[in-house]
């Protein structure tokens, strides 16, 4: 438990730190910290309706983070959900586009099996790259995100163009109104209910099963798993797949419910956001919602920003990746005060 | 023919000097993913500098500058708060990302692409159709080599390697590798200046949000494809610019039969190939972080 | 001593502590020069850290040391070096891609500017005039053990070295390597270096040390005396001290390293000679893969109730061996049957249910996974027994590893733990505790003590033995001959991936290393 209360402090210290960074940073760029941070603060939490749309960001990106957990407790380090998202959504997209006319309920389920086999799709080949060759995932998921992000532009820009569309940005056809999953606000009881059945499962794999307890373990020492036997590549592969599978199904959800249509490079910030509310939450299941919400805000902050206040939505950008600088960083301090305190109160 | 291998200098030029900054950390024992922050630090702040100090000179200063002072940022977070390297270079990639952005926002109060009036110095008339190329491209070669000195052919280059590989062997004869980490990331910080500068400031003269799109990692990959020597990394960034240049003539001779967006995809999809070629000609890469201190509980 | 020529290490108060534990408390010593010092004591008695602290590695949280009577200035390594102290590492500092030459140059003086050709010149000539015969352009990893050690002596003395540590140098080394070893040592005494040996075999000490000092518990227990006026049962009785029980002859057999085994051991063969064998690998040989040399033709079986001991330097494939028989390595001819059934192409998890159990070499990285909980850790046998999608209850399994840690007399505090948070001898009792259950068939103990207390040596040999009681086929890898004598039924010894000699009790020291370094060859 304690343990536990010292991973907390430290995220929170150095989300602290980071914030600090962020305040030098934006008052080099000539804004006044202080009204960055309460018209941040505002768009985030405090304004009417906040909780409602920091959900619509917050759920998907859940669904996203979990995956990424899933690989990074196994010890692969899969930075490609931004890739397996967009894949996931431009296969569900296709789907829709074909089956377009056939009742709902059978569209949407499609849709869904094919968002998720196309996000495992596209970590798939770098999971098999990993797993035979030792070819670097870091690097080939990262590559994987802007090929991903070039065949969303070549998507929306050639078979599914909307021919209709005028904006400066290609995007896909609108999907048709009874296909969605929800209005533009984004959340409902299906996107919601999805987001509690990801998050239960995973936990039960996570908590439950073999499979979660040797990932635990092989991340940690992959060696020692070895010596006792167990085959790596399977709980990699499996690794991989889940979490391309959850990346997917966050940009089908994207695709089916707020969205509603595919756009070239839409919601770029949505895997980095997801594997820093996985770090945040120190790669637990139950950590990774409370993260989410909070990211999710953030997230909903952005558009808040030049609207509503006139700032620069890219002060969002700045905050997440400050936290990313320091989110690992493990200060000796730190843990030496909790102990103190956790030995002085018991 | 001339004008290809215009192209492959020009892509080519920024991505070896970064590349020249990852084999420089990596000796030393960083995995540098801060690689593409700093590149677009480096051309933002240079097309800024020539924009407010009307010279070249002043603004690869402050390019230079800029990029060292986060490059020590960087070795404060790996080294003394003992993050992890890849999450906080990518989160130092971010800062880049979104601090250039930011910054044009907050002076010219949009995202549009800033130009400047004029770029690096050419190598002039000399040079017949590649005098427009500029110095950055004719210094290139001598970089590389003076590299190849430095890392392989010095006491300084081996003490490098040694706190790079062993750091307790490099404690033991009294190198304090920390301080050798920090010397090679300042090193690299700089070179990633120039070539943000070359990017920005060598053959376009403008600078536009997240331009770099994905070099600097690119030049990651040309580190790991060169197994830490700067001649072969160097030879790997120059590979992955060939590739995208004929990717490029490609588009124009089959026109619209293939898509140009996946032409344009050629770089990452030789990037992957030469990760996996390295892993399979050297058995398997070694896992560049340590993950077990990614959980505390 | 007289006052023109200062001892050449004065160690004053000296304490260190890491964290909670005191590793060195209160050391004052001084050493004359152009002698031979030994430093002796148990694992964790606070040698190493004594030897990090005299060059400067370790920053000491009190007290002082001086150098030629000269006052060091706290944890600097190059003013300790400038003073002359040098300090030959137990697993040497040396970065393996460097070659001979690179190793030697990035550490010492000389042109910061070179070519290859000129600095491997060099350094040829520094190795040929210390005798030393190593090629300065091969590489460190290619280099077998005793040669990266005589790199590294040979690094040490570069520099103008007035002083030379030596920690454990002879842990690595074949009997014969360590009288070439001592060779050299009383060569360079004779040539005016003072040297401070620590070690921890007596017959060693007194083999070729001046004057000995014992650490326990991190104290200085006796300073330098003359070893011509102590005798080794007064040594060892320092060395362990009075608290701990009294030594029975195992112990005092292991410590002393008396040639002849104590202990006289009934052969099972004749009973058992009909019972199947555990273990009966027959001309296995594998496939190399850059971790040890390949195995070659060799064949091996152990009967129930039979410990096998096997002997040899190391790196003589006594780590492929063990990957073999646990399906780590390819074996490409020849096979293994594991108690009458063939295994040769089944995976580890196959073998782990047929009753195989490893406890393997590197206890922190193979045999555990130290920032895991103890009850993670306990449980990854079971866990490999099922599908990756069984169920499993944490609770349950956290019951389960506490009883049986507290069966096997682990000290712990909670389940969950960390690994990493036990001192080396439980951690060493809960790898024993998961290997060494009741359907265990053939155990496979590599280096089971290595780096354990007398204490905690003595618990695991009770536990082989009790294994070898329940008719458990017992493989014994070792580097240390006196254990492998003491406790085994029958020793082979490996040289360069062969089996180079088979030895039955009672054993023949100078046979056994005769074998080890292939001067005959024994069928």
């Amino acid at each position: 438990m304690s343990d536990s209360l010292v991973s907390i402090a430290r995220a929170l210290v150095f989300i602290v730190v980071a914030l600090v960074l962020c305040a030098v940073i934006f008052s080099i760029a000539g804004f006044s910290a202080e009204l960055m941070f309460s018209a941040i603060l505002d768009g985030a939490f405090l304004r009417n309706g906040a909780l409602n749309h920091a959900l619509r960001w917050g759920l998907p990106l859940f669904i996203t983070a979990v995956g990424v957990a899933i690989s990074f407790r196994a010890g692969y380090f899969n930075i490609g959900a931004q890739g397996q998202f967009y894949v996931g959504a431009i296969c569900a997209a296709f789907v829709a586009e074909w089956t377009s006319g056939a009742p709902a309920f059978i569209v949407i389920p499609l849709c869904f099996l094919a968002g998720m086999i196309g996000g495992a799709l596209w970590a798939l080949w770098p999971g098999l790259l990993r797993l035979r060759s030792g070819a670097d995932e870091v690097i080939t998921t990262l590559m994987g995100n802007f090929l991903a992000g070039l065949l969303l532009i070549y998507v929306t820009s050639g078979p599914l163009k909307d021919q209709s569309g005028s904006g400066q940005q290609a995007s896909s056809r609108p999907l048709e109104a009874a296909y969605r999953i929800s209005n533009s606000l984004g959340v409902s009881p299906l996107i919601i209910s999805i987001a509690v059945m990801v998050g239960l499962s995973m936990w039960l794999l996570v908590n439950r099963t073999s499979f979660g307890m040797m990932s635990g373990l092989a991340g940690r020492n992959p060696t020692m798993v070895t010596w006792q036997g167990a085959k790596l590549w399977k709980v990699g592969l499996a690794s991989f797949l889940i979490s391309g599978a959850l990346a997917g199904l966050a940009g089908t959800i994207e695709l089916m419910g707020p969205n509603g249509r595919l756009a070239s490079g839409f919601l770029p910030a949505h895997g980095f956001t997801a594997i820093l509310i996985a770090l945040v939450a120190n790669l637990s299941i139950l950590g990774s919602a409370v993260a989410a919400l909070f990211f999710g805000g953030l997230a909903s902050a952005a558009l808040y920003l030049p609207v509503i206040a006139g700032l620069p939505s890219s002060a969002i950008d700045i905050i997440n990746a400050a936290i990313a600088l320091f989110i690992t960083a493990r200060s000796q301090l730190i843990d030496r005060i909790m102990r103190f305190r956790s030995r002085a109160n018991g | 023919m001339d004008d290809i291998i215009i192209a492959i200098l020009r892509s080519g030029t920024p991505l070896v000097y970064v590349t020249l900054a990852g084999v420089i950390a990596q000796r030393a024992g960083i995995w540098h993913l801060g690689l593409e922050g700093l590149m677009i630090a480096g051309a933002c702040a240079t097309i800024l500098g020539v924009v407010f100090t009307q010279s070249i000179v002043l603004a690869l200063l402050i390019a230079v500058g800029v990029c060292m002072i986060a490059s020590v940022l960087f070795w404060f977070v790996v080294e003394k708060l003992k993050a992890n390297q890849i999450i906080a270079g990518l989160g130092l990639t971010g800062l880049g990302l979104g601090g250039t952005t930011l910054a044009i926002e907050s002076i010219f109060g949009s995202q549009a692409a800033v130009s400047a009036p004029f770029g690096l110095p050419r190598i002039g008339p000399l040079f017949g159709s590649f005098g427009n190329l500029s110095i950055l491209v004719l210094l290139m070669p001598f970089f590389v080599l003076a590299f190849w000195v430095l890392l392989r052919r010095t006491r300084f280059g081996l003490r490098l390697a040694a706190a790079g590989e062993h750091p307790y062997a490099a404690r033991s004869v009294g190198i304090e590798p920390s301080r050798i980490r920090l010397v090679a990331l300042v090193i690299g910080g700089a070179l990633c200046a120039l070539g943000g500068a070359e990017l920005a400031a060598g053959s376009l003269q403008f600078f536009s949000q997240n331009m770099t799109a994905g070099r600097g990692f690119m030049a990651f990959a040309a580190v790991i494809f060169g197994a830490g020597h700067p001649v072969g990394a160097a030879l790997a960034a120059m590979f992955f610019a060939i590739v995208g240049a004929l990717g490029i003539r490609a588009q124009l001779v089959f026109g619209d039969r293939v898509p140009h967006d996946l032409l344009l995809g050629l770089p990452y999809i030789a990037t992957v190939i030469g990760i996996w070629m390295s892993a399979r000609l050297r058995g398997g890469a070694k896992a560049i972080s340590g993950f077990g201190e990614l959980r505390d509980n | 001593m007289s006052e023109t020529t200062p001892p050449v290490l004065d160690c004053h108060d000296v304490t260190v502590r890491f964290g909670d534990v005191v590793a060195l408390s209160n050391v004052s010593v001084s050493f004359a020069s152009g002698a031979i010092h030994a430093v002796v004591g148990q694992n964790g008695a606070g040698k190493t850290t004594f030897a990090r602290v005299i060059a400067g590695l370790i920053d000491p949280d009190a007290g002082s040391v001086r150098i030629s009577g000269r006052d060091m200035p706290k944890g600097s390594v190059n003013d300790a070096r400038r003073a002359g102290v040098e300090l030959v590492h137990q697993s040497f500092a040396l970065p393996p891609s460097f070659t001979v030459a690179e190793a030697m140059q990035f550490g010492g003086a000389g042109g910061k500017l070179y070519s290859r050709s000129q600095l491997e010149r060099r350094w040829q000539a520094h190795l040929d005039a210390l005798n030393i015969n190593v090629k300065a352009g091969q590489r460190i990893r290619d280099l077998p053990v005793e040669s990266q050690q005589s790199v590294e002596i040979a690094r040490a003395l570069v520099t103008d070295a007035k002083l030379l540590i030596l920690d454990e140098p002879t842990a690595v080394l074949s009997p014969e390597g360590t009288e070439k070893l001592f060779e050299r040592i009383r060569h360079l005494k004779n040539a005016g270096v003072t040297i401070i040996l620590i070690l921890h075999k007596i017959r060693e000490v007194l083999a070729i040390a001046d004057t000995v000092s014992v650490l326990r518990g991190g104290k200085l227990v006796e300073g330098p005396v003359a070893c011509s006026g102590i005798d080794a049962d007064k040594l060892s009785e320092l060395i362990i001290g009075p608290s701990a029980r009294p030594l029975d002859e195992d112990d005092r057999a292991a410590l002393t390293g008396s040639a002849a085994s104590l202990h006289t051991h009934v052969g099972v063969s004749e009973q058992d000679g009909a019972a199947a064998p555990i273990l009966d690998m027959k001309s296995v040989s594998s496939a190399p893969d850059g971790d040890g040399p390949p195995l070659i033709d060799v064949s091996l079986g152990i009967r129930p109730g039979e410990i096998v001991g096997v002997a040899g330097v190391e790196g003589n494939g006594q780590r492929t061996l063990v990957r073999a028989l646990s399906a780590l390595a390819d074996v490409q001819s020849g096979t293994i049957a594991l108690d009458g059934r063939q295994v040769t192409t089944m995976p580890l998890q196959g073998r782990r249910i047929a009753g195989l159990r490893v406890i393997p070499f590197e206890r922190n990285v193979e045999g555990l996974s130290l920032t895991s909980s103890l009850w993670e850790n306990w449980s990854a046998r079971k866990l490999l027994q099922g599908s990756l999608l069984s169920w499993i209850r944490p609770s349950a399994l956290r019951s389960e590893c506490k009883s049986a840690l507290d069966a096997w007399d682990v000290r712990y505090a909670t389940v969950a733990q960390r690994a990493g948070s036990l001192s080396g001898g439980n951690a060493q009792k809960v790898i024993l505790s998961r290997e060494m259950d009741e359907h265990a068939r053939l155990i496979i103990a590599a280096q089971p003590t290595r780096g354990l207390d007398i204490g905690a040596t003595a618990f695991v040999w009770d536990a082989l033995d009790k294994a070898r009681r329940r008719n458990c086929g017992i493989l014994l890898i070792s580097s240390d001959l006196d254990e492998i004598m003491d406790i085994c039924d029958r020793v082979v010894v490996m040289l360069s991936g062969r089996i180079a000699g088979t030895f039955e009790p009672p054993y023949d020291i100078a046979r056994i290393g005769a074998a080890m370094t292939g001067v005959t060859h024994e069928r």
